[in-house]
């Protein structure tokens, strides 16, 4: 792959990932890292795949594993998330929303926010998201009701249910 | 089984836009998948909405760059590994002629050590000769062997 292909291709498809990344880690720094980390691979890997689609899947299930990587790594997650919440009161006004969202996703498992993330925003079918996360297609099914059934128990604890 | 319901994206659309046809509400009281979707897609498009402060992404040409450098550093490390792997086995080799060395002629050594006083040093001019040419020879070598390693090694790290 040349650079100018490298870069459009980058363009199209750096913001979507950076965006999961963030929802995944809810660490700004650590979602440039992944994000780097994963076009390194991508670049070194030097897939031969037909279309921008399959590149699309290959970046973000790189991506993925390379968050799952990062949890294991440092398995401050919880701890982190703990520190946040202390965190609330610096917040500013505009923020609230984001900040409190974000602490309500973090409060799921790292799997069920990309499962959630990738059928909710990213639109992925079950064999993408079975593909990106390393689980059989006919798992993605229980996994992502599980998911959905976790986050409703979570709005309406928080009272922001529907 | 294991496909999604083939209602969930109109399910999904309509609890986004909240606008509810008759036929999805009925559809809803007889599945549970849907049900569940439908609980959380409002939250999530709002939550995919919110802005994350124009987060400026890294530069597709510094990433190009970045990713270049690391390949070249890459292949230098898959390059180097047998220079490694030779490097290893020489400490090896080294370490144990020394030890080696050591053992078969310590009582020598010791007898040649403590012969360093004045009167020792006396005696062992007498004698011309307390240690075995073939002895210094191999001591000769090794030491060469040892400071060859060594300078190899700081000048690879280097």
């Amino acid at each position: 792959m040349d650079e100018a292909r490298f870069e459009a291709f980058y363009r199209r498809t750096a913001r979507g990932l950076w965006s999961y990344l963030y929802r995944l880690t809810g660490d700004e720094a650590a979602a440039d890292d992944l994000l780097q980390k994963a076009f390194f691979r991508f670049l070194r890997a030097n897939p031969t795949l037909a279309s921008e689609e399959h590149m699309r899947r290959w970046v973000f299930r790189t991506a993925t594993n390379l968050a799952f990587d990062h949890f294991r790594e440092t398995k401050r997650e919880r701890a982190r998330i703990e520190d946040r919440v202390h965190e609330a009161a610096a917040v500013e006004p505009r923020d609230v929303l984001r900040h409190d969202m974000m602490r309500t996703f973090e409060e799921l498992k790292p799997r069920e926010r990309a499962l959630l993330w990738l059928a909710h925003v990213e639109e992925a079918d079950h064999e993408d998201i079975g593909e990106a996360l390393g689980v059989k297609t006919k798992s993605v099914k229980v996994l992502l009701f599980r998911a959905r059934k976790r986050l409703g128990e979570l709005l309406t604890k928080k009272g922001l249910a529907p | 089984m294991n496909e999604s319901c083939r209602f969930e994206s109109e399910v999904l659309r309509a609890a986004e836009e909240d606008r509810w046809t008759e036929s999805l509400r009925r559809h809803l009281t007889e599945c549970d998948d849907c049900v569940a979707a439908a609980a959380a897609a409002p939250w999530m498009t709002r939550f995919a909405r919110t802005s994350e402060r124009e987060h400026v992404l890294p530069d597709p040409s510094i990433v190009w760059l970045k990713a270049q450098l690391l390949r070249g550093t890459a292949d230098v490390a898959r390059v180097s590994r047998p220079m490694n792997i030779v490097q290893l086995i020489a400490y090896f080799v080294v370490g144990s002629g020394w030890a080696g060395v050591l053992t078969w002629k310590w009582a020598a050594l010791e007898a040649w050590l403590r012969s360093f006083t004045p009167t020792g040093l006396v005696a062992t001019a007498a004698r011309a000769s307390s240690l075995s040419v073939s002895f210094v020879a191999i001591v000769f070598l090794l030491a060469s062997m040892t400071v060859m390693l060594a300078l190899h090694t700081i000048l690879a790290e280097d």
